[in-house]
C-alpha cells in the first residue's frame, strides 16, 4: 500500500504541471511597440505604413476624390447605394452615415499613424538625417490628412477667415487609454498647423529619391511646395500660392520644376494617369493586386462601368455639367477618358479592375500650374489680363487640344472663369469639385433630382462623426445636425 | 487462507440446514399502489429469511415464511421498498412510487453528485431530448429546455450556431456563449465557415449523447473557474450499460420550408408604386429616361416574378443512426456510426455529416480503471451568402433581401432563355424598367457560385483511475480536440460579388488543435452521519490554431470554378496564427451532516497567456449551503409531511471569470505588417493593455426546492443575480485619437443580471395505459448595465456595419434600441411626423429641396435641423427579452406517445429593419402593406406618401420607433406523435422495439410582430446588438418522419 502511494504520488508529480514557456508566448507575426523602430529598414517600413493609411480604401484610394466630386454637378449617381456615396451625391447625409464616420476614422487613424511613427522615429538609433527626412514624411501625409478633413466636415477658411470650427486637432501618438474630450480648432488654427507641417517637411524632406517610384509615392521637398500652392489656394491667400507656386512653375516654357524632382508637364494627357511613374505625378497612391484599394473604395469602382467598377456614377450631361460644355472641344484628348457603356457615359481616367487598380493621383504638376495661374489671374491690379496666367492656362489646354486658338480673355474676371472651367475638364475625377465650389462660396448646382444647395444651407458640409461626438463630449456638432 | 474457505463452507452447510429445521407458515395479501391498482410482478420477501414470491396480476401474492418472520420486504421496480410487519394472515399493502428526481445523479464539473445533495443550480436535459430532431447541432434543439437558458435560433441557415445565454448577457466584449465542456474536454464554438455556417458542435452526432448539463451559478460553475461566467454547458456522451448487447438503428426523413414569408408587391403593384413615387418626387415616368415599365414574357403577358420561389425550396433530409452499447462487470463500450444530410430551405444550403463513435471502459482490477474515447466527425457544409450572418445584412448580394427587394416586373431569365442581368452596372436586368433597378439576379449566384465549410474533427480522450484506497482515488485524463477546417468559396465573373476581380475562388485551411491534462485527487469518506466528498486538481489545456490560404482571381476560362483552375492572380487569403495556454489548480470540498445540512466550497486559480505576466492569474470562488428541511424530525413530524416530499432551501455565492474570446496576444502592443505598393511596410495594428486581466462575475442564487404528492410534483424556484464587474470592454476612443479600431480593451464595464427562475415538473396522469407528464419552465431577466468606460460614454454596437439601432448605456439594458419617436403620417400631406428630443414634432418631404425637406409640423416652416438619432434618439428597451420559458408535454397512450415543446419569450422589443428595407422608396420591392399608402389629404395611414428615392421616411436612413416592435412571441418549437409496435409483434420478428414518429418542428408562432419571426438575430450571439432583425431569411419549418429499432 505505501508503495502505490509514494509510486503514485510521483507518477501524480510527473503529470501535474505548469508549463511558463507556453503560459508566456510571444507573437510570431507581428513586432512588438518595444522592437518596432529598432533600425533604419524598420523606421523606413514604419513611414510607408504610415502613407498606406492615408492611401487607405476610405481615403485617397478614391472615396475622398470620389466624395469632392459628386457633391457637384458633374455626376449622376446610378446605383441608389447608400454605402456607395449616394447620401452625400444627394446631400442627405446625417451624422450616423458610414461616409461620415468612416472618413472621419480613416483620416485620423493616419493622423495617428504620423504621430506615432514620428515620436518612434525621433527615439529610434538611427541617423540624423535619415531621422530628419522621415519624420518630415510623416508631416507632408499628416498635412494632407488634415487638409482633407477641413474639406468635408468644415466651413471654407474663406468664410469668416478661418473663424469657424474646424476639426479635432492632434498632434502627438495616442497609444493607450485616455483624454477622448477635445474640442474642435478653428479652420484657420488646423490650417495653421498644415502649413507648419508642411514648411518644415520642405526644408527636411530630401530632394529626391534613387528609386523612380519612391520619386511618385514618397514625398520629396516638391511634394511639400506643391501641396502648399493646393492649401494656400483653398485659404485665398493667392499672394502665398505664387511665392511657392513659383518655386515649381518657371515663367514659361518648358514647363518643369528647376530643382528637386523634375515634376513637369507631360507632353500628352493620354500617359499621365496610364505610366504611373511619369514626371506630371508629384505624388501618387499606389496599389498592386497584393496591396488593393478594397472593395468599393478604388477611383474605378465608382467611374467603371462593370466588370471593371461598380458603376456607381456617370457623367451628367445635362447642360450644367462640364461634360456638355460646348468650348471643350471633340477634339481635346481629355475627352478620349470618357466612354459609353450600358448607355451612360463614364470617367475612363481609371480604367483597371480593382485588383489591377491604377494609381490614384494624389497632386500633379498641371494642378500645380493651375494653381499658381489662378493666383496670378486673381492677384492682377485692377482688370488687368496676367500674362503668365494666361500663358499657363493656355499651356495646359492646348496639351490635350493643340489645335485651339489661344484664350483671349477680355479681363480678369474672364481669365479666372476660364481658369476655373479648365479646372473642371483637367482635374475631373481627380477630387477638387467640392473645394473649388466652397473656397468661393459657390453655389452647388442642381443635378438630375437633386436640388442646389446654396452656401447658406446646412448641408454644405457634412456632420461631424456620431462616433466621435458619442465619446468626445467637447466636441461640436455642425449646425443642422 | 485454506482456514478461510473451510469455515465458509461450514457456514453455508449450517444456514442451507437452517430451513429445513424451522416451522413454516403462509402470508397472503394483496399489493396495490397510491390510487388502489393492483400491481402486479411485486417481489415479496420475507426479511431475514430465504422466501420469496411474486404478486399476480390482481396484486396478490402467497409466500411461505419460517414461523419466526415477522416482516416482509416488497420492492417493485419504480416504488419505495416497503417493510410490512406480518400481522393476521391477509395483508393489504400500498406502495408509493419512488421520488426518482432525487436519486438521478447529475454531472458536475469534474465528478458527479446526487441531485439531492446539489447545493448548485445545475438544469439536466437528457439526451432523449436532442436525437431525432431536424437540426444540424445538439444545442438548436435545446431551446426552452431549461430555466435561466435562452437559446434561440437566429435564422433558418442551417448549421448556423444558435443564440445561447444563460442568465442574461455576461459580457460585452467579450464571449457570453457558455463554456462548452465535452466528456471533460472543452471544446470550439462559434461560427467557422465562410458563407456557409459551420457550428463546430455540429460535429457531434445528437444521438450520443447522454446528457447536457448546464452550470448555472457560482457554486456549480466555479469549479471551471475564469471561463464560468456565461455559465457552462457539459456534455455527457453515452457508454455501455450492464447487460446485454443493446443494438439500435433510428432514421428519419425530413421536408424544410421557410415559413412566414411576407408578402411583396406583384410586378404590376410595383409599377404602380413606383411610378407614382417618381410623380411624387416632381420626375414622373416619361417613357424615355425614367419609369417603371413590364417586360413581356415569351406567353405575351407582363412578367411577375416571385423571388422568393428562386430562393427558397422544401429542402430533403435524412438522418441515420447506429449503436452498438452493452457491459458487462469489467467492461463497457459503445460504438455508434451515423449519417446525416439536410437540406436547408434556401437553395444551396446543406449539411452533411459522417460520424463514428467509439467507447470503451475496462475494470482492469480492483483499484485500477482505464478507459477513453473516440470520436470522429466529418461534417460538410454548403450554403450561398444568406444575408443572415453577423456582418452580413446589407450585403448587396445577400439572399434574405433579395427575396424581398429585387424588382418583380423583371424575369429571372429573359426570353432567349439567357440571364436577366445587367453586365455594366452587375445589377439585375431591368427589363423595360427606365429608372435603374439594384440587386443581383439570385438564379445566378445559386447557378455559379459556391459556398463550402468542411470539417475534420477528431474527439479523444483517455483516462485511467487508480483507487489508492478506500474513498480515495486519482483520475488523470488527457483529452485531444483537433478540428481542421477547409473553407472553399467560389464567386462567379458574370454576375454579382465576383465580378470585380472577373471570378474568385478562395480557399482557406483552419486547424485548431487543442490538448487538455486533467489530474483529479477525489476523497469520498462517510463518516458516521459526516459525508464528505473533497478533490483536488491540476489542469492544463493548450491549444495552438492557425490559418492559412489563397485567394485566386480572374478565371482565364468561364469553365473554371475550381480554385486549380487557371487564374490571373493570386493573393493571400486567412491567415492567422494563435496560441494559447491555461492552466489551473482547483479544489472542491463537499459536506453534509445526515444529508440534511450541506455544504460545498469549491475554488481555483487559473493563469492565462493572453494576460501580461503582471496579470496572468485570477482566483475564483464558490460557496454554497443546502439545508433539506424535509429531512429534519420536527419536519416529519409535522403535518407539512404529508403535504412536502421534499422541502430543500440553497444558496449560493461565488465570484468566477471571463476570458472567452479574448485574443491570443491582447495585452500586447504592436506593429504589423503590410504593403505600400511593392513597398513593406510596418503599422500600429493594437494598442495593447498590460492591466488587461479577468472579467469577474459575482453570482448569488438562492433557491427553493419543493416536492409534492411524493415526488410527483417538483417545483424549483432559484433567485439569481450576476453581478458582472471588470468587464472586458472594447472601451470606444473618440476616432479622433486614431487607435486602430477605435477601441483599447479595458476592465472598465459592469452589468448586472437578476432574475427569477421556475421549474415545475409534473408527473401528473401514470396509468398504465395512459400518462402525462408535464415540465414548465419560466426565467425573469431583468439586465442592467452599470458602468462603461470612463465618462460612461454610450456605446453604439453596429449592425454589419452599416446601421446602429442598438445602446449599449449605463442603466439601461444591455442593447437597448436607440430611435427617432416618430407620430405616424400627417393626414394633410402624408409626411412621416418625427420628433425631436424635446418633442417638437417636424415632417420629412424627400420631393422638397434638400434644404427644407425637414419642416415643422406646427407651421410648415423650414425645421432648424434634421431629425436624427444623436439628437434625437431615445432609448426603447429591452432587447433582451423580459421573460423566456419553455413547455414540454409528454403523453402516453397505450402504444402511443406525444411530445409537444412550446418555447415562448417576450417583453422585449425588436429592431424590425427588414421593414425598414421592404418599404424602402428606391427601387427596392415593397411589401403589400405600401398599398395603403397617403395618397390624398385627409388618408389615415402609417404609410407615407411614397417619393421615389426616400430612404428616411421609412427608417433606412434614421433608426425610427416606428420601426421597433414588440418581440412577444409563443411558439410549438417541436412535435412529435410516436406509436410502438406492441410488444408481441416485435417479438415475432425477433426485434426488442420499434418506433414510428411523425413530428413537426418550428410548427407555428403566435406573435404580434410584423416581420418575418421576432427570434431572428441578425447579429447571432452579439451582445451588445441582440434581437436585430435585418434582411435574415425567416426561420425554417420541417416535417420529418422516422423510425427508431432496438435490437
Amino acid at each position: 500500500m505505501k508503495f502505490k502511494i509514494i509510486s503514485l504520488s510521483l507518477l501524480a508529480a510527473a503529470f501535474i504541471g505548469c508549463s511558463k514557456e507556453k503560459l508566456e508566448p510571444i507573437p510570431q507575426t507581428a513586432l512588438s511597440d518595444a522592437v518596432a523602430f529598432s533600425d533604419s529598414a524598420r523606421c523606413v517600413q514604419q513611414v510607408q505604413g504610415v502613407y498606406s493609411s492615408l492611401k487607405a480604401g476610405q481615403m485617397l484610394a478614391g472615396r475622398y476624390q470620389v466624395y469632392q466630386d459628386v457633391r457637384g454637378e458633374e455626376f449622376i449617381n446610378r446605383t441608389n447605394n447608400a454605402v456607395t456615396a449616394w447620401l452625400t451625391w444627394q446631400f442627405n447625409l446625417t451624422a450616423s452615415a458610414n461616409e461620415v464616420q468612416n472618413f472621419w476614422a480613416a483620416a485620423y487613424a493616419c493622423i495617428n499613424r504620423a504621430n506615432v511613427v514620428m515620436a518612434g522615429i525621433e527615439g529610434s538609433p538611427i541617423s540624423a538625417t535619415l531621422k530628419r527626412n522621415l519624420i518630415a514624411e510623416a508631416k507632408v501625409v499628416r498635412a494632407t490628412a488634415y487638409f482633407m478633413l477641413l474639406q468635408l466636415y468644415a466651413r471654407p477658411f474663406t468664410d469668416g477667415n478661418g473663424a469657424r470650427p474646424g476639426v479635432v486637432l492632434r498632434l502627438t501618438p495616442e497609444t493607450s487609454a485616455g483624454e477622448n474630450n477635445r474640442a474642435r480648432s478653428t479652420v484657420g488654427e488646423v490650417y495653421t498647423q498644415i502649413i507648419k507641417d508642411l514648411n518644415e517637411a520642405e526644408t527636411e524632406l530630401p530632394l529626391t529619391y534613387t528609386n523612380s517610384e519612391h520619386r511618385v509615392t514618397r514625398a520629396h521637398r516638391n511634394t511639400a511646395i506643391a501641396l502648399k500652392t493646393r492649401v494656400y489656394l483653398n485659404m485665398g491667400q493667392y499672394g502665398n500660392v505664387i511665392t511657392e507656386g513659383n518655386k515649381l512653375v518657371p515663367n514659361a516654357a518648358p514647363w518643369q520644376a528647376a530643382s528637386g524632382v523634375a515634376n513637369a508637364l507631360n507632353a500628352s494627357i493620354a500617359t499621365v494617369f496610364s505610366n504611373y511613374t511619369n514626371s506630371e505625378m508629384i505624388f501618387s497612391m499606389p496599389f498592386t493586386a497584393l496591396d488593393p484599394p478594397g472593395v468599393q473604395n478604388g477611383l474605378g469602382h465608382y467611374y467603371n462601368a462593370a466588370p471593371n467598377g461598380g458603376g456607381e456614377f456617370s457623367l451628367n450631361l445635362d447642360p450644367v455639367g462640364i461634360h456638355a460644355n460646348a468650348d471643350w472641344r471633340a477634339q481635346d484628348a481629355r475627352r478620349n477618358f470618357f466612354v459609353t457603356v450600358g448607355g451612360h457615359v463614364r470617367l475612363n481616367k481609371w480604367p483597371n479592375p480593382a485588383n489591377a487598380a491604377d494609381w490614384s493621383p494624389v497632386i500633379r504638376y498641371a494642378e500645380v500650374m493651375l494653381n499658381l495661374a489662378e493666383a496670378l489671374a486673381r492677384n492682377a491690379a485692377g482688370t488687368t489680363v496676367d500674362a503668365r496666367a494666361l500663358a499657363i492656362l493656355n499651356a495646359v489646354r492646348k496639351r490635350s487640344d493643340a489645335t485651339i486658338a489661344d484664350f483671349a480673355p477680355a479681363n480678369k474676371d474672364a481669365l479666372v472663369a476660364l481658369i476655373l472651367t479648365e479646372r473642371r475638364i483637367e482635374l475631373l475625377g481627380e477630387g477638387f469639385r467640392t473645394s473649388d465650389i466652397t473656397r468661393l462660396g459657390g453655389t452647388f448646382p442642381a443635378k438630375g433630382v437633386v436640388g442646389a444647395v446654396a452656401p447658406s444651407a446646412n448641408q454644405y458640409i457634412w456632420p461631424i462623426s456620431l462616433a466621435e461626438l458619442l465619446v468626445n463630449k467637447s466636441c461640436e456638432q455642425n449646425p443642422g445636425y | 487462507m485454506h482456514m478461510r474457505k473451510l469455515l465458509f463452507a461450514m457456514l453455508a452447510w449450517l444456514l442451507a440446514l437452517a430451513p429445513a429445521l424451522a416451522q413454516n407458515k403462509t402470508v397472503t395479501g394483496k399489493v396495490t399502489d397510491d390510487k388502489g391498482a393492483p400491481l402486479s410482478g411485486v417481489t415479496v420477501s420475507a426479511v431475514g429469511a430465504n422466501a420469496r414470491a411474486l404478486t399476480d396480476a390482481s396484486g396478490t401474492f402467497s409466500i411461505q415464511v419460517p414461523e419466526k418472520t415477522r416482516t416482509l420486504r416488497l420492492s417493485y421496480v419504480g416504488f419505495d421498498n416497503v417493510d410490512v410487519a406480518i400481522s393476521g394472515s391477509n395483508l393489504m399493502v400500498t406502495m408509493k412510487p419512488e421520488d426518482k428526481s432525487l436519486e438521478e445523479v447529475v454531472v458536475v464539473g469534474y465528478g458527479t453528485v446526487k441531485k439531492k445533495d446539489l447545493t448548485g443550480s445545475v438544469s439536466t436535459i437528457g439526451g432523449d431530448k436532442v436525437r431525432d430532431l431536424p437540426v444540424q447541432s445538439f444545442d438548436q434543439a435545446l431551446s426552452g429546455r431549461a430555466a435561466g437558458v435562452n437559446i434561440t435560433i437566429p435564422n433558418g441557415v442551417v448549421n448556423n450556431p444558435p443564440v445561447i445565454r444563460i442568465r442574461g448577457v455576461n459580457s460585452i466584449s467579450l464571449s457570453s456563449f457558455p463554456l462548452v465542456v465535452i466528456d471533460g474536454v472543452p471544446t470550439f464554438t462559434g461560427d467557422f465557415g465562410n458563407n456557409a455556417s459551420n457550428n463546430p458542435l455540429g460535429d457531434i452526432n445528437p444521438a450520443d449523447i447522454e446528457s447536457v448539463e448546464i452550470l448555472k451559478d457560482a457554486a456549480a460553475a466555479a469549479i471551471y473557474g475564469s471561463r464560468a461566467s456565461a455559465g457552462v454547458l457539459l456534455i455527457t456522451t453515452k457508454k455501455g450499460k450492464q447487460g446485454r448487447a443493446k443494438v439500435s438503428y433510428d432514421a428519419w426523413v425530413g421536408w424544410t420550408r421557410p415559413f412566414n414569408l411576407i408578402p411583396v408587391l406583384n410586378g404590376r403593384q410595383y409599377e404602380e408604386i413606383k411610378n407614382e413615387g417618381l410623380t411624387n418626387a416632381g420626375t414622373p415616368p416619361n417613357g424615355t429616361s425614367r419609369g417603371f415599365y413590364p417586360y413581356i414574357g415569351n406567353d405575351g403577358q407582363p412578367v411577375s416574378t416571385n423571388w422568393y420561389d428562386v430562393i427558397y425550396r422544401t429542402g430533403v433530409s435524412q438522418n441515420h443512426n447506429i449503436s452498438i452499447s452493452g457491459a458487462n462487470e469489467k467492461t463497457s463500450y459503445f460504438f455508434s456510426a451515423a449519417y446525416t444530410k439536410q437540406e436547408g430551405m434556401i437553395r444551396q444550403n446543406d449539411f452533411k455529416r459522417l460520424n463514428a463513435t467509439m467507447s470503451l471502459d475496462h475494470k482492469v482490477n480492483s483499484w485500477f480503471t482505464l478507459g477513453g474515447k473516440f470520436q470522429y466527425a466529418n461534417s460538410n457544409n454548403f450554403g450561398v451568402n444568406s444575408g443572415s450572418q453577423p456582418g452580413g445584412a446589407f450585403a448587396t448580394s445577400g439572399i434574405g433581401r433579395l427575396g424581398f427587394n429585387l424588382a418583380p416586373n423583371v424575369p429571372v431569365f429573359l426570353n432567349d432563355g439567357s440571364y436577366n442581368i445587367n453586365r455594366a452596372s452587375n445589377q439585375i436586368g431591368g427589363g423595360a424598367n427606365l429608372t435603374a433597378l439594384q440587386f443581383t439576379n439570385p438564379q445566378v449566384l445559386l447557378d455559379l457560385s459556391r459556398f463550402g465549410s468542411e470539417s475534420d474533427r477528431v474527439i479523444a480522450n483517455v483516462y485511467g483511475n487508480v483507487k489508492i484506497m478506500d474513498g480515495l482515488n486519482f483520475r488523470t485524463t488527457f483529452g485531444i480536440d483537433n478540428m481542421t477546417i477547409i473553407n472553399k468559396t467560389f464567386q462567379n465573373p458574370l454576375h454579382g460579388d465576383g465580378v470585380a476581380n472577373n471570378g474568385n475562388a478562395i480557399n482557406t485551411n483552419q486547424s485548431y488543435r487543442r490538448w487538455n491534462l486533467t489530474n483529479v485527487l477525489n476523497y469520498n469518506k462517510s463518516f458516521g452521519d459526516h459525508n464528505v466528498a473533497a478533490l483536488v486538481g491540476n489542469e492544463q489545456q493548450y491549444t495552438a490554431q492557425e490559418g492559412w490560404g489563397a485567394w485566386r482571381q480572374g478565371v482565364t476560362d468561364p469553365f473554371y470554378n475550381e480554385f486549380q483552375g487557371g487564374f490571373n492572380t493570386i493573393v493571400p487569403s486567412g491567415n492567422f496564427l494563435g496560441e494559447n495556454y491555461l492552466v489551473s489548480f482547483f479544489g472542491r470540498v463537499n459536506y453534509d451532516y445526515k444529508k440534511k445540512y450541506l455544504l460545498s466550497f469549491n475554488a481555483r486559480r487559473d493563469g492565462y497567456s493572453a494576460f501580461s505576466p503582471e496579470n496572468k492569474y485570477g482566483n475564483f470562488w464558490g460557496a454554497s449551503a443546502g439545508w433539506v428541511v424535509s429531512q429534519e424530525k420536527f419536519f416529519e413530524n409535522s403535518g407539512l409531511s404529508k403535504i412536502f416530499s421534499n422541502l430543500k432551501v440553497r444558496g449560493s455565492y461565488g465570484v468566477v471569470g471571463n476570458n472567452q474570446g479574448i485574443g491570443d496576444f491582447a495585452f500586447w502592443s504592436f506593429f504589423s505588417s503590410g504593403l505600400y505598393g511593392t513597398n513593406p511596410s510596418l503599422f500600429f495594428s493594437q494598442a495593447g493593455n498590460r492591466d488587461l486581466r479577468w472579467e469577474t462575475s459575482k453570482k448569488t442564487d438562492i433557491g427553493l426546492e419543493m416536492g409534492f404528492l411524493n415526488g410527483r410534483l417538483n417545483v424549483e424556484a432559484t433567485y439569481y443575480m450576476n453581478d458582472v464587474d471588470n468587464l472586458i470592454l472594447a472601451e470606444p476612443q473618440a476616432p479622433s485619437r486614431g487607435i486602430p479600431g477605435n477601441s483599447i480593451l479595458q476592465n472598465v464595464g459592469a452589468m448586472t443580471n437578476r432574475g427569477l427562475e421556475l421549474t415545475i415538473n409534473y408527473n401528473v396522469i401514470q396509468k398504465k395505459d395512459f400518462s402525462w407528464n408535464t415540465s414548465f419552465n419560466i426565467t425573469t431577466l431583468r439586465n442592467r448595465v452599470t458602468a462603461l468606460a470612463a465618462g460612461g460614454a454610450d456605446i453604439q454596437p453596429a449592425t454589419s456595419g452599416l446601421e446602429r439601432p442598438s445602446m449599449i448605456r449605463v442603466g439601461e439594458s444591455i442593447g437597448s434600441f436607440y430611435a427617432v419617436r416618430t407620430a405616424g403620417v400627417n393626414p394633410a400631406n402624408g409626411q412621416r411626423i418625427f420628433l425631436y428630443r424635446d418633442g417638437t414634432q417636424v415632417q420629412y418631404n424627400h420631393a422638397a429641396p434638400v434644404a427644407s425637406r425637414w419642416t415643422l409640423v406646427s407651421n410648415g416652416a423650414v425645421a432648424p435641423r434634421v431629425a436624427d438619432q444623436a439628437n434625437d434618439g431615445v432609448i426603447i428597451g429591452p432587447a433582451l427579452p423580459k421573460w423566456t420559458g419553455g413547455w414540454d408535454n409528454n403523453f402516453r397512450f397505450k402504444n402511443f406517445d406525444v411530445s409537444m415543446l412550446f418555447f415562448f419569450s417576450g417583453g422585449n422589443y425588436v429592431y424590425n429593419g427588414t421593414r425598414a428595407g421592404m418599404l424602402d422608396q428606391r427601387s427596392w420591392n415593397n411589401t403589400t402593406d405600401v398599398l395603403k399608402r397617403w395618397q390624398r389629404p385627409g388618408d389615415q395611414t402609417d404609410i407615407p406618401r411614397v417619393v421615389f428615392g426616400d430612404n428616411i421616411s421609412n427608417g433606412s436612413g434614421v433608426v425610427i420607433s416606428e420601426n421597433v416592435e414588440r418581440g412577444d412571441f409563443l411558439k410549438l418549437r417541436n412535435i412529435t406523435v410516436g406509436y410502438t409496435l406492441p410488444k408481441n409483434l416485435t417479438d415475432r420478428i425477433g426485434i426488442s422495439s420499434f418506433r414510428f414518429f411523425a413530428q413537426v418542428f418550428n410548427a407555428f408562432t403566435l406573435t404580434g410582430y410584423r416581420g418575418y419571426d421576432p427570434e431572428i438575430s441578425s447579429n447571432g450571439n452579439g451582445n451588445g446588438n441582440p434581437s436585430v432583425d435585418r434582411n435574415s431569411v425567416p426561420q425554417a419549418r420541417s416535417f420529418n418522419f422516422g423510425i427508431n429499432v432496438g435490437f
